[in-house]
C-alpha cells in the first residue's frame, strides 16, 4: 500500500476515535433534550465536575480545603489515602445522582411549564455555578486522571502497519492511542445499555413516554419530577464517562467544559433527539475535521480542525435543520 | 375475557370499598376560573359506581375543564371533589392516576413514537412495583412483573381487537385506531373511574358503533365506572345511564337521558331561544 493511502487510513481512524469522544458529550445533551426539551448548556461543565470529583475522591483530596483552611487557619489538604479506581467511580456516581436530585428540587421544580428559553437560561446559570463550585470544592489546578485505562500508541499496530507500506517508503506505522480505542468501546457499550434500558424496562418506557407527551404521561400516573431526576442522573453518568475519557486524555482542567461547544455541531448533524444521531454525528465531525486538516489545511495555513465542524453544521442547518436522524419538524398553520 | 383466580390478577382498583350503585365520585360546588374567565361555576354532580355517566353541553360549556379538574390537571378555586370517600381540592395528576382515575383526551394524547404495545404498557405504570435498579438488571421479580403486565396488556389488546397493530408506532395509525389504542392505555390501568373525552369525535358511523360497543363492554364486563363527554346525542342517549348537562360553565340539567331530553333549559341551550 502506498504511504499516502495509509496516511489517509490513519487519519480516518483517528477521526473516528475523536468523533466518539465528541459523541460521548453529545449523548448527554440528547438524553436531557429528549426527555424534557431542555438544551442543557451545563453538560460540558457536568463532565468537568464529574472528572474533578473523581480525581478528588481517588487521591483523597479534602473537599473545600482552601475554604476550610482560610476560615479556620488550618493546613488540611489530604486525607492521606488513595481509593481504588472502582470505589472512586461509584462515589462520583453517587455525587452526580445527588446533584441531579438537588437540581430538580431547587431549580427545575420551580420552573415547570415555563418556556424552553427560561429552562435554557437556568442551565447556563447551572454551568457557571457548577464551574465555580467545582473550583471551590477541588481547587483550580490541573490534575492527572488515572484510573488504569491503557493509553499511548500501540507498538503492535505500528509494526503491523509498517509492513503494509511499500518497500523503502518512509512510513513509520500507524499511531492510534489505546485510550481512544477504549473510549470507542465504552461509547458503544454505553449506547447499547441505554437503548436496552429505554426499550425493555418500565422506567425506560416512562422515559420515552415523557419525551413524547408530558400531559399524557402525567395522566397515566408518571411523575415528571421523578423522571427528571432519573434523566439528569443518567446525564450525570454520561458526563462522568465523558469526563473520565477526556480527563485521561488531556488532564482534568477547566477548559474541559469547552468540549460542550464541540458537541453542538455534532447535535446539529445528528439531530437533537436521536441517540444514534449523536454517535453518527460525532463520527462524521471527527473524520471530517481530521481529513480537512490533512488535505485542505496546507492551502489555508492549517488549524482547520478548530472551525471546520461549525461550518459543516452551518451548511447542514441550511438543508436539513432537523439533523440526520432528528424528528421531522412539521408546523401546522 | 377470562379472569384468572390468582389473587395477584385481581383488579386492585376495583376493590375500593364502594358498593355498586353508591357514590364513587362526588363533585361539590366546584368553581374554576382562569384569571377573569369563569370556566366552571358552582357545579355539583355525582358519579355512581358501575354506571356510565355522560357530560354534555354546547361548545365552551366547561366539559373538558370538568374532566381536567377531576383528574388533577386543574385545581378549582372553590369546591371539593370526593373520590372513593376521600375529599380533596388540589391534587397532583399522578396521584389521581394512582387512586384509579384514567382518562383519554379529546385530541388523542398518545406517545406517537412508541408502538401500540408500549403505549398500552405505559398504562400499567401505576401498578408497577419493582424499582429502577431491579428493572435495570432485568431479572427476578422485576422480570416476572414485566411479564405479568405484558400478559394483561395482551388481554386488553385482544379485547379491543387490535392484535394486528401491536408493533406499529401509533403515529402511523389512522385516527379511529389511535382512539382505540388510547382507550386501551386507559384500560390497562384497571381504573376505578374511566374518563373519556369525546371518544367518538371525528369517527365515521362504523367506528362509532365499534367504540360504543367497547364502552358498553368495558362497563358490563369489567364493571368499570365511566364518565364521558360526547357530542353525538344519539350515542349519549343510547349508552349512558345518567346525563349531566352544562352550559356556560353552569349545570342546567341532570338525570336520565329521557328526563334530560325533555328539560326545557337543555332544549333552549342546544336549539337557542327565539327573540321575543
Amino acid at each position: 500500500m502506498s504511504p499516502a493511502f495509509l496516511y489517509f487510513l490513519e487519519t480516518v481512524l483517528n477521526g473516528l476515535m475523536t468523533g466518539v469522544m465528541y459523541s460521548l458529550v453529545a449523548l448527554g445533551f440528547v438524553l436531557i433534550f429528549k426527555a424534557s426539551g431542555i438544551f442543557n448548556f451545563a453538560q460540558g461543565v457536568m463532565a468537568l465536575f464529574a472528572a474533578l470529583t473523581l480525581v478528588g475522591l481517588q487521591t483523597g483530596q479534602v473537599p473545600f480545603s482552601h475554604l476550610i483552611n482560610a476560615i479556620f487557619g488550618t493546613e488540611f489538604h489530604h486525607f492521606g489515602w488513595t481509593l481504588p479506581a472502582f470505589v472512586a467511580v461509584v462515589g462520583t456516581l453517587v455525587v452526580m445522582v445527588a446533584f441531579a436530585y438537588l437540581f430538580e428540587k431547587l431549580v427545575l421544580k420551580h420552573l415547570v411549564n415555563q418556556e424552553p428559553i427560561i429552562l435554557f437560561m437556568a442551565t447556563i446559570g447551572l454551568a457557571y455555578f457548577l464551574e465555580g463550585f467545582g473550583d471551590l470544592m477541588w481547587g483550580a489546578d490541573i490534575k492527572a486522571l488515572d484510573i488504569g485505562i491503557p493509553s499511548g500508541g500501540s507498538f503492535w499496530l505500528e509494526d503491523v502497519t509498517r509492513e503494509w507500506a511499500t518497500e523503502g517508503s518512509d512510513y513509520f506505522g500507524m499511531y492510534i492511542d489505546k485510550l481512544d480505542v477504549v473510549a470507542a468501546l465504552v461509547a458503544v457499550a454505553l449506547v447499547l445499555v441505554l437503548t436496552l434500558f429505554s426499550q425493555y424496562t418500565a422506567t425506560g418506557r416512562a422515559l420515552r413516554a415523557v419525551a413524547d407527551d408530558h400531559q399524557a404521561a402525567m395522566s397515566v400516573g408518571i411523575s415528571l419530577r421523578n423522571i427528571w431526576v432519573i434523566v439528569w442522573s443518567i446525564a450525570g453518568f454520561v458526563a462522568l464517562v465523558a469526563g473520565i475519557m477526556w480527563g485521561a486524555k488531556s488532564g482534568v482542567q477547566f477548559s474541559l467544559s469547552l468540549i460542550a461547544l464541540k458537541a453542538l455541531p455534532v447535535l446539529i448533524l445528528g439531530g437533537f433527539t436521536s441517540i444514534p444521531g449523536a454517535i453518527v454525528g460525532g463520527l462524521i465531525i471527527g473524520v471530517g475535521e481530521k481529513l480537512a486538516e490533512l488535505y485542505v489545511g496546507p492551502f489555508v495555513g492549517g488549524a482547520i480542525e478548530n472551525w471546520f465542524a461549525y461550518v459543516v453544521a452551518l451548511v447542514f442547518l441550511l438543508f436539513r435543520p432537523q439533523g440526520l436522524f432528528g424528528e421531522k419538524i412539521i408546523e401546522r398553520v | 375475557m377470562n379472569r384468572a383466580v390468582n389473587p395477584r390478577d385481581l383488579n386492585v382498583h376495583h376493590d375500593d370499598g364502594v358498593a355498586k350503585g353508591d357514590v364513587l365520585l362526588e363533585v361539590k360546588d366546584v368553581s374554576l376560573r382562569f384569571g377573569g374567565v369563569k370556566a366552571i361555576t358552582k357545579i355539583s354532580f355525582d358519579v355512581r359506581k358501575g354506571e356510565i355517566r355522560a357530560i354534555i353541553g354546547p361548545n365552551g360549556a366547561g366539559k373538558t375543564s370538568m374532566l381536567n379538574v377531576i383528574n388533577g390537571f386543574y385545581t378549582p378555586q372553590e369546591g371539593t371533589i370526593t373520590f372513593r370517600g376521600v375529599e380533596r381540592r388540589a391534587m397532583r395528576t399522578t396521584d389521581a392516576a394512582r387512586q384509579g382515575i384514567a382518562r383519554t383526551f379529546q385530541n388523542i394524547a398518545l406517545f406517537k413514537g412508541m408502538t401500540t404495545l408500549d403505549n398500552i404498557m405505559t398504562g400499567r405504570i401505576t401498578l408497577q412495583k419493582s424499582n429502577i435498579f431491579a428493572q435495570a438488571i432485568w431479572r427476578g421479580p422485576a422480570l416476572r412483573e414485566e411479564l405479568e403486565h405484558r400478559h394483561r396488556v395482551e388481554e386488553i389488546i385482544d379485547f379491543l381487537e387490535i392484535q394486528h397493530i401491536r408493533k406499529v408506532p401509533v403515529g402511523r395509525l389512522p385516527y379511529g385506531l389511535q382512539k382505540r389504542v388510547e382507550l386501551g392505555r386507559a384500560l390497562a390501568a384497571e381504573p376505578a373511574l374511566l374518563l373519556l373525552d369525546e371518544p367518538m369525535a371525528g369517527m365515521n358511523l362504523e367506528e362509532k358503533e365499534d367504540m360504543s360497543r367497547f364502552i358498553l363492554d368495558v362497563n358490563s364486563q369489567f364493571g368499570t365506572t365511566i364518565a364521558l363527554i360526547e357530542h353525538d346525542m344519539g350515542v349519549v342517549m343510547d349508552i349512558s345511564d345518567r346525563v349531566v348537562v352544562l352550559d356556560y360553565g353552569r349545570k342546567i340539567g341532570d338525570g336520565s337521558p329521557d328526563e334530560v331530553s325533555k328539560n326545557q333549559d337543555v332544549i333552549d341551550a342546544y336549539l337557542g331561544v327565539p327573540h321575543e
